[in-house]
Formats: C-alpha cells, sequence, structure tokens
C-alpha cells in the first residue's frame, strides 16, 4: 500500500486483480443461471428466443425444426464445446458397445502419450482418472440420467473438459507442423496451446475442432447458424476423410453453433 | 466436507512433502487448506541470493481449474512485484493450466525471481533499475534480503539502510 503515484493511473496497483474479479463475479452469475448442460428443449422453446423482428433467426430456427428434434443447452463459460462433445459423444456411445470398446482403447492409450509429451504426470494423472471415471459411467448400466447427473457435476464435469483440452494440446503439439501456419499471432505452437487452450474458459475455434476430431478418431457435424443464407450451414469434420476407408464416416453426433456457442442437436 | 479443490490441494501437499524442489517450501495455515503459507529461497548466482521470502497462496473452490492468488508478504523489488507483493506471472493469470499444482506454482514464480520481465513491469523503479543501472538495483534488492531475514517478528518497521548484517541465513 505505497503511493508512488505520478498520475491518475497508479503504476504500484494491481489492476490485474481488479480484472480477474469483476470476472469471477461474471462467471458467478452465469454459473448461477445456467446448467452446464441442460435437459431437452424443444424448438418451439427456442424459437422464443428471438424476437418477432428478428426474422431471419427465426427462420433458420423451423429450418433447424424440420431436420431435428430437440436441443440440448450447455453453459456458455467458454467450455460449450468440450462440454457439448463429451456429453453428445458417450450419450452415443451408450448405444455403441464396438465403438465404446474402440474410445476406451484411445482414452487409456492417451495418458502415456501426453505424459511422453511432457505434461506433468502427478496432475495429468489426476484428471485422466477422473476422465476415465466418467467414460466408464456408459458401461452397465449407463444411463442418459447418469450422464446428465456427471456432466452437471463440477468436480466432474471440469476435469473432463480439462482432459479434452490436454487432449487437444497434446494433439497440436505432436502435428505441430501442419498446424503452425493455422495460428495467428506470431506464437508457436507450444505457446498457442498453453494460452488458447489449455486455460478452462478460453473458446475454441475450427482448428481446437479439428484437433480434437482427429485425436480421437470421431466425425462431427456442425450446424453452423448465422446471419447469412436462409438456412444453417452443415459442415462436416471428418478425421478419415485422407484415408481411402471411409466407412466410418457418419457424424457421431450433431452440434449447433450460434455465434460464440455450442449446444448439442438431436436428429428428429 | 471434500470438495475437488481439497482433494487436489491434499494431493499437492503430499508431493511437495515426498518429493520438495529444491529452495521452495509450501503448507497449508494451520485450520485452512485453501490457505497455505511458503517461502521462497532466493535462487542462487542472484541479487535475491540468501533472502528467504514469505507468500500467501489463496485457493478458491475452482482450483485447480482457475489459479489461486499468490502474494509476496515479505518485502519484494522486483520489476514483476506490485508494491501490495502481487505478482505479475502470466500462468497465474491467462496462461495457467489446470496441470500446474502448487510446486511448479512456486518454482515458476522462483525463476522468475532469476529471470525478470521488465517488458511487463508491475514496479516501474525496478524494472528501470533493472535495465538501467544493474548496480543500483541490485543494492535495493540487497536490503529487501536483508529484510527478509527479520521478517519473523511483526514486519512493520521497514528502512534497510544500514550495512554491516550478521548473515543469520544458513543457505
Amino acid at each position: 500500500m505505497d503511493q508512488n503515484a505520478d498520475a491518475s493511473f497508479d503504476p504500484s496497483k494491481n489492476y490485474d486483480e481488479d480484472t480477474l474479479a469483476q470476472q469471477r463475479e461474471i462467471e458467478k452469475e452465469i454459473a448461477a443461471s445456467q446448467a452446464m448442460v441442460s435437459q431437452l428443449h424443444t424448438f418451439d422453446e427456442i424459437v422464443e428466443e428471438y424476437s418477432q423482428e428478428d426474422a431471419i433467426y427465426r427462420q433458420k430456427i423451423e429450418d433447424l425444426k424440420s431436420r431435428f428434434k430437440n436441443l440440448r443447452k450447455t453453459r456458455g463459460d467458454g467450455n460449450c464445446f468440450y462440454r457439448a462433445f463429451g456429453f453428445a459423444y458417450l450419450e452415443k456411445l451408450l448405444n455403441d458397445g464396438k465403438e465404446y470398446k474402440r474410445f476406451l482403447d484411445i482414452a487409456q492409450k492417451s495418458k502415456d502419450e501426453l505424459i511422453g509429451l511432457g505434461f506433468p504426470q502427478f496432475t495429468l494423472e489426476d484428471f485422466h482418472d477422473t476422465f476415465m471415471d466418467v467414460v466408464k459411467m456408459v458401461e452397465n448400466p449407463g444411463t442418459v440420467d447418469g450422464l446428465f447427473q456427471a456432466f452437471n457435476d463440477a468436480g466432474l464435469s471440469d476435469y473432463f473438459v480439462v482432459y479434452l483440452r490436454l487432449l487437444v494440446s497434446g494433439h497440436l503439439q505432436q502435428n505441430a507442423d501442419s498446424y503452425v501456419y493455422f495460428i495467428d499471432g506470431e506464437r508457436s505452437v507450444k505457446e498457442f496451446c498453453s494460452q488458447e487452450v489449455e486455460p478452462m474458459g478460453k473458446e475454441s475455434d475450427h482448428i481446437h475442432i479439428v484437433s480434437l476430431t482427429k485425436a480421437l478418431q470421431i466425425a462431427i457435424c456442425v450446424e453452423y447458424m448465422d446471419r447469412e443464407g436462409e438456412k444453417c450451414n452443415s459442415f462436416k469434420f471428418n478425421p478419415f476423410e485422407s484415408l481411402a476407408d471411409d466407412t466410418d464416416t457418419a457424424p457421431a453426433f450433431t452440434l449447433l453453433y450460434r455465434p460464440g456457442h455450442y449446444d448439442i442437436l438431436y436428429p428428429l | 466436507m471434500t470438495t475437488p479443490a481439497r482433494r487436489r490441494l491434499m494431493r499437492d501437499f503430499k508431493r511437495l512433502q515426498e518429493d520438495p524442489p529444491a529452495g521452495v517450501s509450501g503448507a497449508p495455515s494451520d485450520n485452512n487448506i485453501m490457505l497455505w503459507n511458503a517461502v521462497i529461497f532466493g535462487p542462487h548466482d542472484t541479487p535475491f541470493e540468501d533472502g528467504t521470502f514469505k507468500l500467501t497462496i489463496e485457493f478458491t473452490e475452482e482450483y485447480p481449474n482457475k489459479p489461486p492468488t499468490v502474494r509476496f508478504i515479505s518485502k519484494m523489488f522486483h520489476p514483476n512485484v506490485y508494491a501490495d507483493g502481487s505478482i505479475c506471472l502470466d500462468i497465474l493469470q491467462n496462461r495457467w493450466s489446470p496441470t500446474y499444482d502448487v510446486s511448479a506454482i512456486l518454482t515458476s514464480i522462483q525463476s522468475l525471481l532469476h529471470d525478470p520481465n521488465p517488458n511487463s513491469p508491475a514496479n516501474y523503479e525496478a524494472a528501470q533499475l533493472y535495465r538501467e543501472t544493474r548496480r543500483e538495483y541490485e543494492k535495493k534488492v540487497a536490503a529487501i534480503v536483508q529484510e527478509s531475514w527479520n521478517d519473523d517478528d511483526d514486519d512493520d518497521d521497514d528502512e534497510g539502510e544500514e550495512d554491516e548484517e550478521e548473515s543469520k541465513a544458513g543457505s
């Protein structure tokens, strides 16, 4: 509590802490008002989020309604892509034992790969253990309700998100040569990972989605909803597209992207 | 009641005891695992050598998804430490990774003492002296090194202009 102030700006004061404190207040408000993963919504409910004047978005909701039955929301806390991805995928695995086995194997092996890349073993194991606990909830008797509880339990849900972030970081670092040109700013892939991938709450871009689908070998579809055009643009992330064998390319699930946010879509 | 943050802090503490990094130590305060006291010993071959700098680390229930708040309690003179003892270090802010534990935090701060970043100054005088008149910088640091030995009794008064000090640091 010195004062070396020369003007209105006090150089001895830590303004970062005020900013952080403000951020935490905003996060608390979001946490209090939005579930990490919501129950199913119908599009008749969703359309009410838009005013009558907002013809473009209302029309696009109608488009979705003609192809999808429900929507499940995720909390807008910067982790929505990972949470939507995790929930939608595990929910799919409830009915796909073969794919579950394949995924379980990849998930088990990923721990040693990440440690090999230099992630600290002590803390990585903690996240991996919790991640596997959640994944194994798919096994008998796996239920949507069980997953729903787990994904709304911060201790499980956030640890699960952290581990998905580490998988993205690991994949980017392992394939740094292919990704370095897709990173903006004068940053190395490793710097990008420590700034934009690993910290919780950092939003996901195209590059994060590509990495996660490649790391786990899962094809997904994203419906993009913006002000352009009359229908949502559907985009498939297909990690198999460069392989001759593309038998596995049906997307595991579909997400809805509205500017800055991902939710889960359920087909008719 | 145990929460993910508390469970993880117990693990951090266990690891710190079993595998203590050189030159740092830390432990939860007596009745509150969310508030830790720590000490960083000034790294060798730096002006901070022989200093014993005390810090507090304050965790929230969001740990390890969010970083703790770390503050020097001992008086500090360093380009990246604010007057109130808080620290300008990227891994404690926008580059925080949940894979860091207490041990990693303390060793990062230790290397910050070693390797200041004068381009994002929290203490302008320290940053300027560090860049321009290193000898003056080292003198100022030497003063707070000496003060750090007297921290045990309530540290209210600081004026470190005395030379001639008995060294009592074990180092």
